[in-house]
């Protein structure tokens, strides 16, 4: 048991605070005890006795010291100095603290902000009770490898999984939701079984949560209400619980409303009941369900697993035309198809890369702590003949390192906690739309602790591999007396000080290129005048219970189509109105790529067309007249007319030179085999129209495209574009309400001026720029501040040597090139090595946009001048970084440098 | 346990007599310099200041091990008490001082 009373004993010594009370108190007791019997022996006053008792006992402090000693805390009390020192330090070379703490920071914050990213995508931790525990289950084709989302029937059998309980579904439904006095609006609504709100439990704010009897038929409809749309549909109505709100076409009673932040099952604003006991649903039919619940206690995924799987056997058993091929897989609930992914071995990876990241840039500061530490190197003498070992010395220099990579790792999470919020959120939304209630850009602990032990490393990089150089020979250099000589920069530091010019001088290339691209996605020409035009997203709803049979399908393809139709009258009737016109895809945005097979036109090859079905009325509305043959009629609606109008990048890139009218094309939406090529229709070109917008406004590609007729009802989203006199967006209150009054499912959404479609685009690339921006400032300031440390240490390290070729009447010339020679080569080794990527890159950019048969390529040739003129002036600065060391050189006097001996 | 490192004299006589101390009754740390002082009729004095960094030492290598308790005078005192391991130690301690004595001795005796 010794080994016990040991580790007790030690471990409670180590705790400091105690430890301190303990030795105060033993020290107090027995001092009292001393006084005590002098003043009972011998009959001494009582400050006598204590003075005496005092005396006896020796020093107090210094038995306190010996203590804390004893105790192995000492390096404690050290450190503490070291910092304190170190702290100092950072008041006294202000420079380097501001130069090498940003760069430091920078290093952190990039590291912060990619590790919480990271673990927001591969490690999502559910925010919910037992939130570990939560699951989806999904079922597997493995034929298709899909995922096989209509489960409806096999949902039934899953419930019965003992495995897994509170097993529960949720459809996404789309709803147009009537507010108090306001024009309907969708919402994001979730179709979610009782069982949600024992998985995701929350008191609600009003009324109550969704229940069985919800989902029972005949049960009267219900919705329960998200925070946001009760606040801004509702007013905060305190009273909505009971009242009767208008959904799509349909009236439901609000029975409750969530609290703030409450969006189970992923983004949802508000939660109607899934009735999942339809009758008559077949295997592999009905509507997509996602299917959730939570292990049993005491079960594992992997026992989970084995029960569902045995129960998909059983289905497979039973139903082999539909099931043979499906396998159910139950998954983490906030994994996204990435279980094949190992989470940990992600993060690992990712954590190497921050780690070799901060390195690289912490290389820099090392090389200024380097040139600082060299030149205190007489102090580091003086300390290590005074007895310090070389550890300590290290340790000293560490320190100093740690608290410069503190204060950085504090201003580093500042800013990543900044750009979490300020751009992390928005980017994925712009990306993937409404972000999962996991989705957490408040700074977790594991990213703290990652920041933190980068800001350790950083300080390891920079103060402890300078200090070992410095450091070492030490000895050496003691016996023999002298200061100096043993320490020189290694090819390493040189090796980074040159990529760190190559990387300041081509960076600017590369944010020209985003600016250019910025421009010209700002600068987007549709082709007509996009400013004088309102687009607006049109849908409609379509509950659970209608899209299970082919007749409801048909039946709201059709509602659909009378409503578009009636909807484009009424706008079109009303004043300052000109024009109302019908498309699948808006000018400037992505397109559908079909697949061009065949042109009777002879030489041409098959090649990729994009393409957009448009309303008869389309060019007309958008003003752009026909450059050859016709607009579609109405007659075109019909599926046998098979009728296309090309773009004039199609006529151009396809057949140049040629009349395209009469020709005809065999067009598909996939590759297809070429044995399926001669069955596919050939459809007529009837006309040619100017190019109008029929890509992204972010691709610089010149595309070939090819409008069909659009069939109204043949798609259950289209866009309205509508022209009128003055602000467009003035319309869309008015649309909205006409909107309501043709049909209350219609949903209206994105309602935008037509310009506006390129603002996602371009904000990217904004916040892209701005990245490209600050790395090439903290590759300039740590290019400078590079060079300005080598020098520097330079003009210390030969401060004798300069004075005695002065002495010898060397002239300035002399002592300039003498010590500017290798700055001067890593410099200009540098700018040619930055010249030489600008010149890779823009080849590689030139050949991209030949082949994407673009007119123009990132960079022009009135870039090159300007690339020129910053490259002399990258130049110029670098060498401005060896000013002041070469005035400090030259103002060397002889007398005064064989004094410093 | 890996053989004690051998002390100087110095320390190692405190150590011995701590421990000896020790074996007699758990005691706290005046208690334990009154009691050299008493049983060594007032020849041996204690360095008082010293005697808690020997503790802490013992402590830490497991010999002795501490508690708070109630002194005589109704006091909060930290009491040391040997440990088995510490018991052991004593002997063998005691056994390198006796040789050490009668080696001293024996160089004494030459006259």
């Amino acid at each position: 048991m010794t080994w016990f009373h040991a580790a007790r004993a030690r471990l409670r010594l180590l705790a400091r605070r105690d430890a301190e009370s303990r030795i105060d108190e033993e020290i107090r007791f027995h001092i009292e005890m001393e006084t005590q019997r002098l003043v009972r022996e011998q009959s001494l006053p009582h400050d006598e006795a204590q003075r005496r008792a005092l005396a006896t006992f020796g020093g107090v402090q210094q038995h306190r010291e010996a203590l804390r000693e004893g105790r192995g805390t000492a390096w404690f009390n050290g450190m503490s100095l070291d910092l304190k020192l170190g702290a100092r330090m950072l008041v006294k070379y202000p420079a380097l603290t501001v130069v090498g703490g940003l760069a430091m920071a920078f290093g952190i914050w990039f590291g912060a902000v990619t590790f919480h990213m990271a673990g927001l995508v591969t490690s999502p931790k559910l925010p919910l009770p037992d939130g570990d525990r939560i699951v989806k289950i999904q079922n597997w084709d493995a034929k298709t490898l899909k995922e096989e989302k209509r489960v409806l029937y096999d949902y039934q059998f899953w419930r019965t999984a003992r495995s897994i309980t509170d097993v529960g579904a949720y459809r996404n439904a789309s709803v147009n939701l009537v507010g108090a006095d306001r024009p309907a609006q969708p919402a994001v609504a979730a179709e979610i079984t009782a069982s949600a709100f024992r998985i995701a439990p929350e008191r609600p704010l009003l009324g109550r949560v969704l229940d069985e009897s919800d989902e029972r038929a005949g049960a009267p409809a219900v919705v329960l209400l998200g925070h946001d749309v009760w606040t801004t549909r509702f007013d905060s109505d305190p009273q909505i619980v009971g009242r009767n709100v208008q959904l799509g076409d349909r009236f439901v009673t609000v029975v409750g409303v969530m609290p703030d932040g409450y969006a189970f099952p992923v983004a949802h604003e508000l939660w109607l009941p899934l009735r999942t006991d339809v009758a008559g649903v077949e295997p592999r039919r009905g509507a997509e369900i996602t299917v959730f619940g939570r292990l049993a206690s005491g079960t594992t995924l992997e026992n989970a697993q084995a029960e569902l799987q045995s129960l998909g056997r059983r289905l497979a058993a039973e139903h082999p035309a539909t099931h043979a091929t499906l396998q159910p897989h139950v998954i983490h609930y906030a994994k996204f198809g990435m279980e094949s992914i190992d989470a940990s071995v992600m993060m690992a990876l990712t954590y190497v890369f921050l780690v070799a990241f901060v390195m690289m840039v912490c290389s820099t500061v090392a090389l200024l702590l380097f040139a600082r530490a060299a030149a205190r190197e007489t102090e580091i003498l003086v300390r290590s003949a005074l007895g310090a070992s070389r550890r300590r010395i290290v340790a000293q220099l560490f320190a100093e390192a740690l608290v410069l990579a503190g204060l950085a790792a504090m201003i580093g999470l500042l800013a990543a906690q900044g750009t979490l919020t300020r751009w992390g959120a928005p980017y994925l939304e712009l990306n993937y739309g409404r972000l999962p209630f996991w989705y957490d850009f408040d700074l977790s602990l594991r990213t703290i602790v990652c920041a933190l032990s980068l800001a350790v490393i950083s300080a390891v990089v920079a103060g402890v591999m300078p200090a070992r150089k410095i450091t070492r020979g030490l000895g050496t250099q003691l016996r023999a007396g002298t200061a100096g000589g043993g320490v020189s920069f290694g090819g390493i530091w040189t090796a980074v000080i040159v990529a760190q010019i190559a990387l300041t001088v081509s960076l600017p290339s590369v944010v020209m290129l985003a600016r250019s691209e910025v421009n010209r996605i700002a600068s987007f020409d549709a082709g007509f005048p996009t400013p004088e035009f309102l687009a607006v997203t049109l849908g409609i709803d379509g509950p659970l219970q209608e899209t299970l049979t082919d007749q409801a399908r048909i039946a709201l393809d059709a509602r659909f189509r009378d409503a578009l139709e009636s909807l484009r009258q009424r706008v079109e009737a009303e004043p300052g109105v000109t024009g109302v016109t019908f498309v699948d895809r808006l000018p400037g945005e992505s397109h559908v790529y079909w697949r061009l097979h065949e042109v009777t036109v002879p030489e041409t090859k098959a090649r990729w067309v994009t393409t957009a079905t448009i309303h008869p009325s389309y060019f007309d509305v958008l003003q752009a007249p026909m450059i050859e043959g016709r607009a579609f009629t109405s007659a075109d609606l019909s599926p046998e007319a098979r009728v296309v109008i090309v773009d004039q990048g199609f006529a151009d890139r396809v057949a140049p030179g040629r009349n395209l009218l009469g020709h005809h094309v065999r067009l598909s939406i996939a590759e297809g085999a070429d044995s399926n090529v001669v069955q596919l229709p050939w459809y007529e070109i009837v006309g040619v129209v100017k190019e109008l917008g029929m890509q992204s406004a972010a691709s610089a590609r010149r595309v070939a495209g090819v409008y069909l007729p659009f069939v109204p009802g043949s798609q259950r989203s289209v866009k309205m574009i509508v022209h009128g006199r003055g602000n467009p967006l003035a319309m869309a209150p008015r649309v909205r309400e006409l909107a309501m009054g043709v049909d209350a499912a219609l949903q209206l959404d994105q309602v935008m001026r037509l310009d506006q479609v390129v603002i996602p685009e371009l904000w990217m690339h904004r916040v892209w720029m701005r990245i490209i921006i600050g790395l090439t400032a903290v590759a300039l300031l740590l290019s400078l501040s590079g060079i300005y440390a080598v020098l520097a240490y330079t003009v210390a390290r030969r401060t004798r040597e300069i004075g005695v070729r002065v002495a010898l009447g060397a002239g300035p010339r002399r002592v300039i090139t003498s010590i500017f020679r290798r700055p001067l080569i890593q410099v200009s080794l540098g700018v040619i090595g930055g010249g030489v990527i600008i010149a890779v890159a823009a080849i590689g950019v030139q050949n991209s946009a030949r082949f994407s048969g673009t007119g123009t390529g990132g960079l022009t040739l009135g870039d090159i001048p300007l690339l020129l003129g910053y490259t002399i002036l990258m130049f110029g600065v670098c060498t401005l970084a060896c000013v002041v060391p070469t005035l400090r050189a030259l103002r060397v006097q002889p007398t005064e440098a064989m004094r410093a001996e | 346990m890996p053989p004690r490192q051998q002390t100087d004299a110095l320390r190692g006589s405190l150590d011995l007599l701590i421990l000896k101390t020790l074996s007699l009754s758990p005691m706290h740390g005046w208690g334990i310099s009154q009691r050299v002082q008493q049983l060594s009729k007032g020849v041996l004095e204690v360095n008082q200041g010293s005697l808690y960094p020997a503790l802490q030492r013992l402590e830490k290598e497991g010999l002795v091990t501490s508690d708070w308790d109630t002194s005589d005078n109704n006091r909060r005192a930290r009491y040391y008490k040997l440990t088995a391991t510490g018991r052991r130690a004593l002997g063998v301690e005691l056994e390198n001082w006796r040789r050490f004595a009668a080696g001293l001795e024996s160089v004494l005796a030459v006259s």
